[in-house]
């Protein structure tokens, strides 16, 4: 098992290479110079020497291959490097990173809970009233964009009854660091959670049904084993699996989700900076912030494998 | 006493085929929500499609009739530039639901190629498609979106629907090959191979046949998802050229606060157009898995 631990991550080194190496090759063949958004147009125009320098300073004019590895190098070294505007990226993450985690941590953490357990229940009891209800709530919220609930929750919440705030995290003038957070946090995580619980709980009852009407079920459900036993030892267990896969599949989600959830709310994480940078074309931002996501999806993955292991060793030995 | 011909094998198996498949839409027409589903489903896309043949007119400006509330001339109202709204819903049912379809289908396909070999041949192969499933993976869409929009110079229907079949067939390879790796050991499997049946045989005659019921119920979610996707990418204004009025275009004038506080048609009907739609889908894909699940009949 610790072999099959460390055989995954090792592997994951060479794929942050081939990602990284990837999107710096893509994002600069897109023929945009990052030069045109550094200097002023009269610059450009009147004085190229004064570009040409610029240009010869940050490497630019060398192949593609030799800036990758120096960008490289100073990413190793610690230095993430700078905005177009000259601002410090590792500053700029440091900030707003933070505000994302908060956000989908507590928004995976309430959905796992809520969609995972609802799921279960509308399997066990199926066609009841929970499973019912589940079901009806569970289509609805995944029918309804995302933003749309974003958008229905302020016009509900923020602009009828005036209790949170609409939009942002930090308020100029907050006295409670932790009243305030939770103020400004409630919209967006509920609005997240809306949409997360809505996936999970569908695949949990979906699996949990197939487990249960499998055979061995019967048999241990034949062999007198308590009604619960049955469903948390030998139902949840097996129904666990593709759950876990699922609710790590939607890590990308939840984070697309909150670039558009930021957006709607104005939050000022890391998805409203990723669209900022998309849109001003700033490279290095760019880079740097898709470097992270594409490591915390890395992460992910090699938890879905790692517990997929210890779930079913058959995948195990399989390796 | 009528004269009972003895069966060939070949006709009961047909008789056996055409009585489960009448069973089958028995099973389906109990399922009232399924049926409601399907109904929603079928008119939506008729509509849609209708207005589109029809060719009605729903790109001309009117500014003498800007953000006018519903009446009996415009029935959804009009739009901040003074669109019809109706028109413009119905038209961008088309590309929306296109989207869907064709990017759900596709990206099971090669989902589920691609999960069954890896999942039967496992070594090498497996290796090998695992670390490109996982590459595509760690992109974020927004940014390969982002970069074929750069490179390409526009934001078209075809970059669009080559990003997300491209980004979307993860899922269902990840849970084919899981399903392979564990069903590859079965006795069932073991039989054919020793009988010499060919490897495309035994993955996609007997195995696969074993995984369809997760594959079309996560092709059906999939239609949903690439459509609420799709809006998502455009509500943030990096989905398709804002000429095309696909659902998710429409509601993008909903990211004005002012439009949201007083211009409630505008974003409730193309919301209510998405959500309906992938209501029904998702109506549609939950009694489609309860008819084709064997291990309930």
């Amino acid at each position: 098992m610790l072999k099959f631990i460390l055989k995954k991550l090792a592997l994951m080194i060479p794929m942050l290479l081939v990602i990284s190496l990837v999107v710096f090759v893509g994002l600069r063949s897109t023929g945009i110079d990052p030069i045109t958004f550094m200097v002023p147009p009269e610059v450009q125009s009147q004085s190229p020497e004064i570009v040409e320098q610029l240009r010869e300073e940050l490497g630019l004019n060398k192949p593609l291959i030799v800036q990758y590895f120096n960008w490289l190098g100073d990413i190793l070294h610690g230095n993430l490097g700078l905005t177009n505007k000259g601002e410090d990226i590792a500053g700029i993450i440091a900030t707003r990173l933070p505000y994302t985690l908060e956000l989908s941590v507590y928004a995976m953490l309430f959905s796992a809970v809520i969609g995972i357990g609802i799921g279960i229940i509308s399997a066990i009891r199926q066609n009841g009233i929970i499973d019912y209800i589940g079901r009806v709530l569970a289509v609805l919220g995944q029918a309804v964009p995302q933003f749309l609930v974003g958008i229905l929750v302020i016009w509900i919440f923020s602009i009828k009854m005036g209790i949170f705030p609409s939009g942002n995290r930090v308020s100029p003038d907050a006295t409670n660091a932790f009243v305030d957070a939770f103020m400004h946090l409630f919209l967006p995580v509920l609005t997240l959670t809306i949409g997360m619980v809505a996936v999970l709980m569908r695949y949990a009852r979906n699996t949990m049904l197939d487990v249960l009407n499998s055979d061995y079920i019967k048999t241990a459900r034949s062999k007198g084993i308590p009604e619960w036993k049955v469903y948390m030892k030998h139902g949840f267990r097996n129904a666990m699996k593709p759950v876990l896969v699922i609710l790590m599949f939607r890590i990308p989600a939840l984070i697309g989700g909150s670039v558009v959830i930021e957006s709607v709310f104005s939050y000022p994480g890391i998805g409203t900076t990723m669209t900022n940078a998309i849109t001003n074309m700033d490279y290095n931002l760019v880079l740097v912030i898709t470097l992270i996501i594409a490591a915390v999806m890395l992460i992910c993955s090699f938890m879905v494998d790692v517990c997929n292991a210890l779930l079913d060793p058959r995948v195990r030995l399989g390796e | 006493m009528s004269e009972t011909k003895p069966l060939s094998i070949k006709e009961q198996n047909k008789s056996a085929a055409s009585s489960l498949l009448k069973k089958n839409i028995r099973k389906f027409l109990r399922n009232k929500l399924a049926v409601f589903g399907l109904v929603v489903i079928v008119v939506m896309t008729v509509a849609c499609i209708a207005a589109m043949a029809m060719g009605i007119d729903y790109s001309t400006p009117n500014p003498t009739i800007m953000k006018a509330a519903p009446d009996a001339a415009h029935l959804f109202g009009t739009d901040t530039i003074g669109r019809d709204l109706l028109a413009r819903v119905l038209y961008g049912g088309c590309y929306s639901i296109f989207i869907g379809v064709f990017c759900a289908v596709m990206s099971s396909v090669i989902g589920a190629v691609l999960g069954a070999i890896a999942g039967y041949f496992g070594g090498k192969a497996d290796m090998i498609i695992v670390r490109i499933s996982e590459v595509f993976q760690a992109f974020p869409q927004l940014v390969l979106v982002m970069m074929l929009v750069a490179i390409l110079k526009q934001r078209s229907m075809g970059n669009m629907l080559f990003v997300f079949v491209i980004t979307g067939w993860m899922t269902t390879f990840r849970m084919v090959r899981n399903e392979f790796m564990s069903l590859k050991g079965e006795t069932y499997v073991k039989v054919c191979e020793a009988f010499g049946m060919s490897k495309a045989n035994v993955m996609f005659k007997q195995i696969l046949p074993n995984v369809m019921t997760p594959i079309i119920v996560s092709t059906t979610t999939n239609v949903a998802y690439f459509i609420l996707q799709e809006a998502s990418l455009s509500f943030i204004g990096l989905g398709v050229a804002d000429s095309t009025p696909t659902w998710g275009n429409i509601l993008n004038a909903a990211k004005s606060i002012q439009v949201v506080q007083n211009q409630w048609w505008i974003w409730v009907f193309p919301g209510l157009a998405i959500s309906l739609f992938v209501l029904a889908i998702n109506f549609f894909g939950d009694g489609l898995r309860d008819v084709l699940d064997a291990k309930q009949q």
